[in-house]
């Protein structure tokens, strides 16, 4: 059991690229549910659209890389659009299901087989994401190396991921000033209940619109740069628990707080890695009985989201504002 | 007839009207012509800032509201009474806008409403409040208050994120926001969360936001419901003199001495129908309010 291995691989997965999506995924997500009170359980069509849009337009109609990325946003807000004006006005489960359904039913269209020609379809889409790594500043040679011990990146994936945290820090920054204005006041209002925010002349129509554009905006920013780091898209990587693990991380980290949903994207990441390489390597042990061993092989990740689903459930019980949040505001729903 | 126009002197006088006048009405100040008004229901008003017109309600087989002709005087408080269930808090859902009429059509302040709103209602000056509070509990204090402000700059997306866009609104919005905590008791309060008021104070809170947001015409649905008397008074006080510098007050109250001592005016609702209009003294002697609403002995107590 080495447990420097064990570390290395927590902590690259804690600050690589997977966490940096997730963190966006977080964040728009914050926006939407944390901040407004949008039941949001699609946040990956979001993401999915941001990788695809940017995939298919360079892969398929052969465009740059940065007019991809606006593609990517774009079919991110239109999506946004596209579900908020016909539910929003309606029952917020009405919304709930739609974003759910909605971001499913992309899903299987763009991954299926009458789709070969445009997306790839079940096969998958890759394309050349030179365009980015020409910008690398980083010596990427065969030898180089960044970090310390079994915690380092290549030149490559540390040009990703300074993008990446870079996007994360400024994001943060501009939902930090728009949350604390008299603008953030009125979206925490229809959090609260939004019939006393229209008594009070607001449109709650149109906050809610901005919130989700905004948030799907964001979670469209995580796709895009899924899309640039595997140079490419797959529909399995746009299952609904996508939204399920930006859900634990922003509950993790603490909903409706700034730092929160970056917290909680660092320590989801690090937990699931930590766990399953943990378990990878009790599984080699020569000690341990063949049928455990013959479990746990293979079975190492889906342990691990199950053990980080546990850590979830104890922190709601122990700590249920999450890790940032504020205790005194979660007993206010009895009264 | 002029006898009719004359306020009975025993009557209880508005709380903070101007020096005593007993003489009749017509000195030009801002309550006294509502006094030329007949008591009768539905009576025009001579500057009316509500006029509701054969405005209906049924939930199932029950008629809830069933207003023919109603006219609400600008500048003036009117009080909304009736017994329970007798329409009064779906009347002002349907003219704010969160309840949709059966049928009818209503004007506020000059405007024909033809498509309700509540948020539009609000910015044009239509404030209401909620019998059953609406404090948003995970907000403080100070912000519920400050949300109500009109106006805010810092509300639109393209303003928001740059403070010095809005800092100078925010900062006059706060003074007013404090002054109407302290004018509530609830100056202690101002950067606790609201969630953590009692019942009592949720209403003060609910009826300083609306306040906050320089209503035309305010409407208060039991404003005084759990608020201790001395402090009910002061507020209703205060909710007077508003009403002399040309607010328009309509309030739900059940305890009479609160409708007699501060209302020009009282609209007596019952299963829907107005049943009687007028001003407080000749109300409480109405026979069929009597029956209706107030009871015998509680006329009694009310003169
Ligand atoms: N949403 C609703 N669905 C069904 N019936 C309703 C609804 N809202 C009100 N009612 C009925 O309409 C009638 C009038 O109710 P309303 O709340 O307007 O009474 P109220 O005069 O405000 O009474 P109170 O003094 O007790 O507050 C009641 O009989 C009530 O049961
Ligand atoms: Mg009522």
């Amino acid at each position: 059991m080495d447990f420097d291995i064990i570390f290395g691989n927590a902590a690259r997965a804690a600050f690589g690229p997977e966490a940096v999506i997730l963190a966006l995924a977080a964040i728009g997500l914050n926006v939407h549910f944390g901040f407004t009170g949008l039941l949001n359980c699609g946040q990956v069509g979001f993401l999915l659209l941001g990788a695809y849009g940017t995939s298919v337009s360079v892969a398929t109609f052969g465009w740059s890389l940065w007019a991809g990325v606006l593609i990517g946003l774009f079919l991110s807000l239109a999506l946004a659009a596209a579900l908020g004006i016909p539910t929003l006005r309606l029952n917020p489960l009405l919304f709930a299901i739609a974003t759910i359904a909605a971001a499913e039913i992309i899903r299987i269209l763009i991954g299926s087989t009458d789709a070969i020609g445009l997306t790839g379809g079940p096969l998958s889409v890759s394309f050349d994401a030179g365009a980015f790594y020409d910008l690398n500043p980083y010596p990427d040679g065969p030898q180089d190396r960044y970090g310390v011990g079994t915690f380092e990146f290549t030149g490559q994936q540390l040009w990703v991921i300074t993008v990446g945290w870079a996007l994360v820090a400024l994001i943060s920054l501009a939902i930090f000033l728009l949350v604390r204005s008299p603008w953030g006041r009125v979206l925490k209002s229809i959090r609260e209940d939004e019939d006393a925010a229209r008594s009070l002349g607001k449109n709650v129509f149109s906050y809610k619109m901005q919130a989700l554009l905004i948030g799907g905006g964001i979670g469209g920013l995580g796709g895009v740069i899924d899309a640039i780091k595997t140079s490419g898209a797959d529909p399995n990587g746009f299952r609904p628990q996508v939204t399920f693990f930006a859900f634990a991380a922003l509950l993790l980290g603490g909903a409706a707080t700034y730092l929160g949903p970056v917290l909680g994207a660092v320590l989801f990441w690090f937990l699931r890695e930590w766990i399953e390489s943990f378990l990878r390597q009790l599984a080699s042990e020569s000690w341990l009985p063949a049928a455990a061993a013959d479990f746990l092989d293979g079975a190492e990740g889906i342990i691990s989201v199950a053990m980080v689903g546990l850590a979830l459930v104890l922190l709601m019980l122990f700590r249920p504002q999450g890790l940032t949040g504020n205790q005194t505001e979660l007993h206010l729903d009895a009264r | 007839m002029p006898d009719e126009l004359t306020p009975n002197p025993d009557s209880p006088r508005p709380v903070a009207t101007p020096p005593a006048n007993p003489a009749p009405p017509s000195d030009g100040t801002d309550i006294e012509p509502i006094l030329t008004v007949p008591p009768v229901p539905g009576a025009p008003k001579p500057n009316p800032i509500l006029v509701v017109d054969n405005l209906a309600r049924s939930f199932g087989g029950l008629r809830a509201v069933d207003v023919d002709h109603l006219e609400v005087e600008r500048g003036v408080v009117t009080a909304l009474i009736g017994p329970n269930g007798a329409g009064k808090t779906t009347l002002f859902n349907l003219l704010s806008g969160f309840d949709r009429a059966d049928s009818g059509r209503w004007s506020f302040d000059g405007r024909a409403v033809t498509a309700p709103a509540p948020d539009q209602l609000a910015r044009q000056g239509m404030i209401r409040t909620f019998q059953l509070t609406k404090s948003l509990a995970k907000l403080t204090v100070i912000d519920n208050v400050l949300l109500g402000a009109p106006g805010q700059a810092g509300e639109r997306l393209w303003t928001a994120p740059f403070r010095w866009r809005w800092r100078d609104q925010e900062h006059e919005n706060t003074g007013r926001a404090e002054e109407l905590l302290e004018r509530f008791n609830l100056a202690h309060m101002r950067d606790e969360l609201a969630g953590t008021l009692s019942g009592g104070q949720r209403k003060l809170l609910e009826v300083a936001r609306a306040l906050m947001a320089n209503p035309v015409l305010i409407m208060l649905d039991e404003p005084m419901a759990g608020v201790n008397p001395a402090l009910g008074q002061s507020l209703m006080r205060h909710i007077t003199l508003l009403a002399h510098e040309g607010m328009s007050v309509v309030f739900i109250e059940h305890a009479m001495d609160v409708v007699t001592g501060i209302s020009d005016w009282v609209v007596v609702l019952s299963q829907g129908r107005i049943i009687a209009e007028g001003p407080p003294w000749k109300i409480i002697h109405d026979d069929e309010v009597i029956d209706a609403y107030l009871g015998r002995r509680r006329a009694g107590e009310a003169r």
